[in-house]
Order: structure tokens, then sequence, then C-alpha cells
């Protein structure tokens, strides 16, 4: 008779041990009442990673919210947070993953407008909800919009749309552009010439290759040309080192800078005399009016230690809209929830804003106000750095459908 | 050449083509989907292609990705413009990437060493460029969108690629077997040993009369068809491309894969894809800090197996243990009695 041996023994013991492991994965399917779930695709590592993480906590507060108050048609809600890694592949991958293994019945992100896209196509194809939380580019509500994919964040266009008048209106008509030199870039620059024009102002410009560390040439033209206004494109670190700059050449003495976007997680960024210039922030936290205000800012404070921004504001609205949307609707399915939230208005607890902003049904994109103001070092608060001067609401800031270049397609 | 490395060899092949095979069947057993398993055999014969190149001529280049990515946007781009056939389209997106790459290899082949990898990484970080920037024909930095992998018509029957994952992973598998066996086939010939000979010692093999110059250029340029070919079929699995596919960080992870898998190993590349592509899917949903975990993984590697996974020699380890451990039983069962 063979002898049973101790390494036998030990690598049966193994095998039944990886067995063990195994065998949860198989038996998570079939079971009876599971909780709805909700995917979320961001890119939690690379140079998006501090705005990603701040959508991912404010969706995690959302999800606390639902639970609290009896869950998506009777269940539980669970949210599945997953990396994009700032890849396309990656991403794409994620959003399959989820889909196909973990039947998630919505599909939120990426902060990665390329990523967003190229999900958009995955969860189209699947007939899956798709809430765009924080990708800006015009394109995802626009020409490349799909029937199931709604968005939270704006378009750039609204981004600019959302500051142009106010800053032809307080700061003057001649302007000098520092503009990255990339797609993202030339249609900020086209949106916002596009304003001047209609004003009668005049313009001229540096296209700046991205990752620049030294602005001097530029600065010095612009100094040369005297415009009331630096309009600044620059993003991230660029963004820092230009304002850094023209603090330091004194140029801030001669003319007012201005942009599109300066958002919460950069001003924690950067030193305090790079705290300056005219921007839209597309959700503040600093509404005193506002007793639903309030009550967030307090809970993402106890949630993070942190006031919220408006990637905290996305990713809660994200996924709150798809809680609100299966309520009202009775159903998880894509095709049904999607022509639910076709003119679907957020209640003012989730909208947190002035107004009443709603998903516009020819092109899928939030009709949220935009706060038009100034930064400035911090006052008080150590988050009180940006004061709101104007609020523009988001049709005005949207232009008609018509011009988007979107079509929906419902299949 | 004894007889028993041959049947390892078999064993090796009987054993990765089983499980490629059947990966349909047993993947979501374990947890896993479709789309993961078509990534691993994509960058499996990525990662394959760079090896042609890396470990069977001993030349590294840094900027394969350029030519992954080229494969992808010829692909996508044949696809949006001209054609509804995805075979079509693939054989375009190959020939772009693989005659960008026989254009680039003359220029360069003259370089050694870390000037060969800083001129790859320059010149694929101009193809980065060109499509970050060329906003009107690839999208920029939002991708290139609004293609779609088109059913493959046989006449009698249409296979669906776009909405069946299954069929689309065999047709994915059936280009690896046909690249891979390819460059197997490559490999054995004399020109094949050829490419060995200069990578053992390319002056002794310049001496012997060997056309090193155009040996490499040879090398590198299949090279960049068979990583066109992985770049295409990536393009068709995602149905977009992105500037970043062409970066040098690409390059960088296609390189990563070869040594975790194996350096001199034909099919090591393809272990060392998996184990890259299976652990980031893993690690990723379980931690913001997986890419801590990955370069913990591939550092010891790097320190510890220098020859990647199938570099092991696992014949001669298991024969060592087994023989240790007849050896040391009397003992052991002298003790316990």
């Amino acid at each position: 008779m063979a002898q049973v041996d101790r390494r036998t023994v030990l690598k049966a013991g193994a095998a039944l041990a990886g067995s063990a492991l195994a065998t949860p994965a198989i038996l998570t399917y079939g079971r009876g009442e599971s909780p709805v779930k909700l995917g979320m695709v961001d890119p939690l590592t690379g140079v998006y990673a501090a705005v990603a993480l701040s959508e991912v906590a404010g969706a995690k507060v959302a999800v606390e919210d639902i639970n609290k108050k009896g869950g998506i048609l009777g269940r539980e809600v669970e949210l599945l947070v997953e990396d994009s890694a700032n890849n396309v592949g990656t991403g794409v991958q994620k959003a399959r993953k989820l889909i196909d293994r973990d039947r998630v019945n919505c599909v939120i992100g990426d902060v990665n407008s390329a990523i967003a896209l190229a999900m958009a196509g995955v969860t189209s194809e699947k007939g899956v909800l798709h809430i765009v939380s924080g990708g800006h580019t015009d394109a995802v509500t626009g020409k490349d919009c799909h029937w199931n994919v709604f968005r939270v964040c704006n378009t750039t266009t609204m981004d600019v749309n959302g500051i142009a008048d106010t800053v032809i209106e307080k700061l003057g008509k001649k302007w000098y552009f520092l503009t990255p030199d990339y797609a993202y870039g030339h249609s900020v620059q086209d949106a916002f010439i596009r304003k001047l024009k209609a004003a009668g102002g005049e313009y001229a410009g540096d296209l700046v290759p991205l990752g620049t560390a030294d602005y001097s040439a530029h600065l010095i033209k612009a100094k040369a040309y005297n415009p009331d206004v630096l309009i600044n494109v620059m993003g991230g670190g660029d963004q820092v080192n230009s304002l850094k700059q023209f603090v330091g050449f004194g140029l801030n003495h001669q003319m007012a800078v201005s942009g599109t976007l300066f958002e919460l997680e950069s001003l924690r960024a950067v030193p305090p005399e790079a705290l300056i210039g005219w921007w839209t922030m597309e959700w503040w936290w600093d509404q005193p009016d506002n007793p639903h205000v309030k009550v967030f800012v307090d809970k993402m404070r106890k949630a993070t230690g942190h006031t919220p921004s408006a990637r905290n504001w996305f990713g809660y609205t994200s996924v709150w809209t798809f809680a609100l949307v299966a309520n009202h609707a009775k159903s998880l399915e894509g095709v049904k929830l999607a022509h639910a939230l076709e003119g679907f208005k957020l209640p003012p607890e989730v909208a947190l804003q002035p107004g009443t902003p709603y998903y516009r049904p020819g092109d899928h994109e939030l009709m949220s106000t935009m706060f038009a103001g100034e930064a400035h070092p911090a006052k008080g608060n150590p988050d009180n750095m940006f004061t709101v001067h104007s609020l523009v609401p988001g049709e005005k800031a949207a232009g008609p459908v018509a011009e988007t270049g979107c079509t929906i397609h419902w299949s | 050449m004894t007889p028993t490395i041959d049947r390892s060899k078999y064993v090796t092949l009987g054993v990765i083509w089983l499980l490629l095979l059947t990966m349909p069947y047993w993947l979501p057993m374990v947890g896993g989907y479709m789309a993961l398993g078509t990534r691993v055999v994509i960058m499996g014969l990525a990662a394959m292609s760079l090896n042609f190149l890396l470990g069977f001529t001993g030349v590294l280049s840094f900027g394969h990705a350029a030519f992954f990515g080229l494969g992808a946007y010829g692909t996508g781009l044949a696809l949006k413009y001209f054609t509804h056939s995805t075979p079509l389209a693939l054989v375009l997106g190959v020939l772009l990437g693989g005659i960008a790459g026989a254009v680039l290899g003359a220029l360069i082949v003259r370089r050694r060493g870390v000037y060969f990898a800083m001129v790859t990484i320059a010149f694929g970080q101009v193809f980065y460029f060109i499509a970050f920037r060329w906003n009107s024909l690839t999208g920029g930095d939002d991708g290139l969108r609004g293609f779609e992998r088109q059913p493959i018509d046989f006449g009698v029957w249409q296979a669906d690629i776009l909405h069946r994952p299954i069929l689309f992973y065999y047709f994915v598998l059936l280009l690896f077997a046909i690249g891979t066996g390819a460059m197997g086939f490559l490999l054995r010939s004399p020109f094949g040993r050829t490419l060995l000979a200069i990578r053992e010692n390319e002056r002794r093999a310049r001496f012997l009369g060997v056309p090193i110059e155009q040996h490499i250029w040879l090398s590198f340029s299949l090279s960049c068809f068979f990583v066109a070919l992985a770049g295409g079929m990536y393009a068709l699995l995602n149905n977009f491309a992105d500037p970043t596919m062409l970066n040098y960080t690409q390059s960088g992870e296609i390189v990563i894969m070869i040594v975790l898998g194996g350096i001199r190993s034909f099919w090591g590349p393809l272990i060392g894809a998996a184990i890259f592509v299976v652990l980031q899917d893993y690690l990723s949903s379980l931690t913001t800090n997986w890419m801590s975990f990955l370069g913990t993984i591939f550092v010891l590697m790097v320190l510890f197996f220098p020859r990647g996974v199938l570099g092991l020699n696992w014949t001669e380890m298991f024969r060592s243990v087994l023989g240790r451990s007849r050896q040391t039983r009397p003992q052991e069962g002298g003790n316990l009695s």
C-alpha cells in the first residue's frame, strides 16, 4: 500500500486552503436579495488623484445617506470603487469588470475626459446608466453624447461662459491669453474669444507648451501688450507656476488675471501669493442663505476633516442622482432610468445651490449654477479663499442644445 | 540537449495552450472576466514582441509603445474612415506601426546599449506628441473614438465579435497564435540563431561575417510589426485609442512584464503580462497604493530571480527538492518513530 507521507498531507492542505479562498468568488452569484450595486471608476492614482479622491469621498457620504434613508427600492446600496490609474485601457477594463462581473446598476466616472468618453462606449453598449461626475470635455454631452450618459460637472464651454461676462463687465475687454498648447487649451481659448468678439473686445496671446517652468518670455510680451486682463488657461502645476511668476513680475499691479477653473483642491495646494485672480467655481461651500448646504458641509467635514469642494459635491450628487431616479422610476433598468432622468430636477438637499438644477433632455448635461468670483489668501477660515461675485445659471452658460452638436440616439 | 529538456518544453507549451484555450470556462470561476483575459493575451503578445528584440537579439528599445500605439491608431482610423472590415483595419494598423518601425529602425541600428534605448524613447515621444496634438485627426488628449470593431463575415456565418466577448477572445487568441507561431518559427530558423549569436557576442558575430546592422534592423522591424498587431487588437478591445498608449511609460510597463516573466524565455513575457495585468486589476481594487506593491514585487524579482518566473529552471528545482526529500525521508521517519 502506498504510504501517505507528510509532504502529500501538506500539499492536500494547501490545495484545500486554496479552494476555500476561491469559493467565495463562486458563491457570491445567485444570492437572493442582494444590495443595489453602484460602480465608480476614477483615477485614484496619477495626476488627478486629489480631485478623484474628493469625488469618491463625496460619493461615500451619499451612499451612507441613502442607506440611512431606506436605500434604493428598499434595498441597501453598495458602492464599488475602482482605480482607472489615469489610463484609458484600465478605465475601460474596470468599467467592464463592474458591469460584467459585479453586475452594477450604474457606473460613475471618470475625472479624465478621455476615459469618460471611452467608458461611455462600454456603458451604452451594455445598457447601463452612466453618470460622468467630473470629466469636463465638451464632447461627453456634445458630439459624442450617448443615450445613457448624464453629466454632473460642467462642460468646458460652460466654465468659460460662467466667467467671461463677469470679466468683460468688471475687468475690461482687452485680453492677453496664456494658453496650454493642446486640445483643451485651444477649445477654452476659442470659447473665450467668441464671447469677447460678441462684446467687441481685442486680444493677443501665447500658446505655451505643457509643463513649461519659466513664463518670463510670455509675461514680458503680455506686459508690452498691456491688456486689462491676462486670461490664464494653464492647468495644475503650470497654473500655479505662471501665477507665482505673474505676481513675482509685479504684473498684478498692472492687469487683472482670470481663467476658468481654480478648484479648491488647487487653492489649498498653492502658496498664498498665488491666490489671485477671477475664476469659476462649479460649486462653492460658502452659501450662508442655504440651510441644506450647511448640513452637507458639516457632514463632509465630519467624514473627511475638510471643507467640501466642488469635487465632493460631484461625487455626492452623482450617487444621489442614481438613487433618486431609481426610486422615482421604480426600476434599475438603464433605458427606463435614462428616460426618467431627462428633465429630472434635483431636490434642494441634493442640489445644494440657488435655483433648481435639472438634467437637460437634449444633451443630458446638468444645468447647475456657476459661482464666478475672486481668489484671495484665506480670510478667517482656512478654506475661505474665494469670494463669489456673481451667480450664472446653467442654461445661460450652456447655450442652446443645438450648439452642443449632440443628438441622442436611443438604442 | 537531453530529451528531458525537450519534454519539459512540450509540457510548458501544452499547459500554456490548454490554459489559454479553456480560459473562458475557468476564468469566471476564479473571479475573473472576459475583458481581463483578453487584455492578458494582448499585452502578452506585446511583451513577447518586444522580447523578440530584447531577449533574443539583446537590444533594448524603450519606445515600443509608439509602435503599439501606431497599430492602435492605424486600426482605429481605418475603421473610422475607410472600412467596415475588422481584419482589413488590423492589417492597415499593423502596416502603419510596422513600417514606421522599419523606417526609424534604419536610422538607429548603429546605436548600441543605452544610446539605442534613448533614441527609441525620443522617437517614441515624437509619435506620442503627434497623437496628442493632432486634434483634427487623432482627437488629441480626448483620444480617438467613434469606431467599433465590426462583426467578421464568413459568408455562411457571422462572428459577432462586438457583442460576444468570448468570440472576440478567440479572435484575439487566433491572432496571438499566428503572431507567436511566426516568432517561434523565425527564432528556430538560421536567422533566429544568428540573432542569438549577435546577442551573445556581437564582435565575434561580426568577425564571422554576419551583417550585424541588417540583422538588428530586421529584428527591430519584425518586433515592431508584432507589437503593432498587439496595439491594433488593444484598440479593438477598448473601441478606443488614446495618446498615453504611445507614451514611454507604456513602453516601461511592457519592459517590466518581460523582466517579471523571464527575459531569456520565449513564453516568459506572456506569464509576466498575466502577472502584471491581473495583479494590477486585483490590487488596484483593494488599495490606491497598488503601485507600491507591484513595484516591490518587481524589485524582489530583479534582486532574487533576475531571469524571471520562466527563467527559473523549474525541472532542476523540482528535481533538487525531490532529491533532497528522498534523502531526508528516512531521517524524518526515524525521528517520527
